[in-house]
């Protein structure tokens, strides 16, 4: 998987900030684990918060204070390492590998995409939301293939991760592994691919926005 | 590395306290990962307390910033420098500087902990980049002179990205609600933390 669509480097550098919420990074880590180039703009992210933690000027310590988390400090190097045993995933079965989901959307949806419930949401379209997080939305999609969907544009910022088949919008292609990372500037259309199902997880801050009187009366159907 | 251009809007004295203050700093990076290189083939305790007397209060400080109370600060900064002495033997100089190092340890605490985001999926908070291919020409190790050149241009980020920088990193605030709070507009917010990205991205790269 050799994804051409990555994300913005603003959400790059917030990801590595701890400052996204767990929907977003849950996208965002979705797509780190198969994109190469992402992963080395997050280590030069990383660099840069190294670098500002070092550059930080502490005041004047409280001294008694300071000490006596010193001294806390020495004991507990005193005390036997404990052995950290890194959680290792269960391994996961060869002919489980292919059911199982990226590792960062497993606590929200579960690890098998057999599994899945999907709910119906309209003619094509079947959804998924995860219970309700930081107060952002996290939602798995499945759309028929060559079904198109409404215009629509986002108040805020639509993190999209495209996990099996594909679509084409204005932007371009987006197929497996590509992540589509829009802010309210966009407006778009996308039509997936005919084949297979396009598949996709999606984290929104806000409503979508959809013009048009249809557009209008799918809204509170799909309920975005 | 730096053109002069890049110096035109500043004064020789301020030019030259600007490379002096980075200078400094990328000394300091050599020395901390001298002393958890010393930490980690010896267990030697005064390395590792004299990286605690000075790591401790600037972790604190973070934490603290990232929203936790004094004694939560307290508690997750002592966690995270007691991390750098249980996982000292897998320390590689080479691969990253301590504060990096130190700077994932403390941020994925914050998350695991403070936001206590229980689906939260834990970063890889480990020492060195499996991704990278050393032998490549981007090289993940940090030499002095690619710290020192991270450092000089954070120095003289110009003031709107800095301030998005530390809101970002110092406050964990979102895109949102940075804009939100400075009354910029959404775009706005993602381009000047781009730009910022970019210019810094250059000094992490060792590329002018």
């Amino acid at each position: 998987m050799n994804p051409r669509h990555h994300l913005d480097e603003a959400t790059v550098l917030s990801f590595a900030a701890g400052a996204l919420s767990a929907e977003m990074a849950a996208v965002a880590a979705t797509h780190m684990e198969v994109c190469q180039l992402c992963r080395e703009r997050l280590s030069d992210a990383e660099r840069i918060g190294g670098a500002l933690l070092g550059q930080q000027q502490p005041a004047g310590a409280d001294t008694a204070r300071g000490a006596r988390l010193r001294e806390a400090m020495l004991d507990l190097l005193d005390e036997e390492p404990k052995i950290e045993v890194r959680q290792a995933d269960a391994p996961v079965k060869p002919d489980n590998a292919a059911d199982c989901l990226p590792r960062p959307l497993q606590p929200y949806f579960g690890r098998s995409w057999r599994a899945l419930r999907w709910r119906w949401m309209a003619p094509g379209v079947h959804m998924i939301r995860a219970a309700r997080g930081s107060g952002d939305t996290l939602i798995l999609l499945k759309i028929a293939p060559g079904k198109s969907m409404p215009m629509h544009s986002h108040q805020g910022t639509e993190l999209t991760q495209i996990l099996q088949g594909a679509y084409d919008d204005a932007l371009g292609h987006y197929a497996p592994g590509d992540v589509a990372d829009l802010d309210n500037e966009i407006e778009h259309q996308p039509i997936t691919a005919p084949g297979v199902p396009c598949v996709c997880v999606a984290a929104l801050d806000a409503p979508l926005r959809f013009p048009g009187w249809l557009a209008r009366k799918l809204q509170p159907l799909v309920g975005l | 590395m730096n053109t002069d251009h890049t110096h035109a809007k500043l004064s020789p004295f301020e030019v030259a306290r600007a490379m002096s203050s980075s200078e400094t700093q990328a000394r300091d990076a050599d020395y901390w990962s001298a002393q958890m290189a010393a930490v980690a083939r010896q267990r030697d305790r005064d390395c590792f307390m004299r990286i605690y007397d000075h790591y401790a209060p600037r972790v604190r400080l973070y934490l603290k910033g990232m929203g936790s109370p004094e004694a939560v600060a307290e508690e997750l900064a002592q966690e995270a420098l007691l991390r750098l002495w249980q996982r000292a033997s897998s320390y590689d100089p080479a691969r990253s500087s301590l504060s990096t190092w130190l700077f994932r340890i403390a941020r994925n605490l914050h998350i695991d902990r403070v936001r206590r985001e229980p689906r939260w999926v834990p970063m890889d908070d480990e020492p060195g980049w499996p991704d990278r291919d050393d032998a490549s020409e981007s090289s993940s190790a940090e030499s002095h002179a690619e710290h020192a050149d991270l450092q000089n241009r954070i120095e003289r980020l110009p003031a709107v990205q800095a301030r998005l920088i530390r809101m970002s990193y110092f406050e964990a605030k979102s895109h949102q609600e940075i804009a939100d709070e400075l009354g910029m507009p959404l775009g706005t917010v993602k381009s000047s933390l781009r730009r910022a990205f970019l210019r810094l991205q250059l000094g992490v790269r060792g590329q002018a």
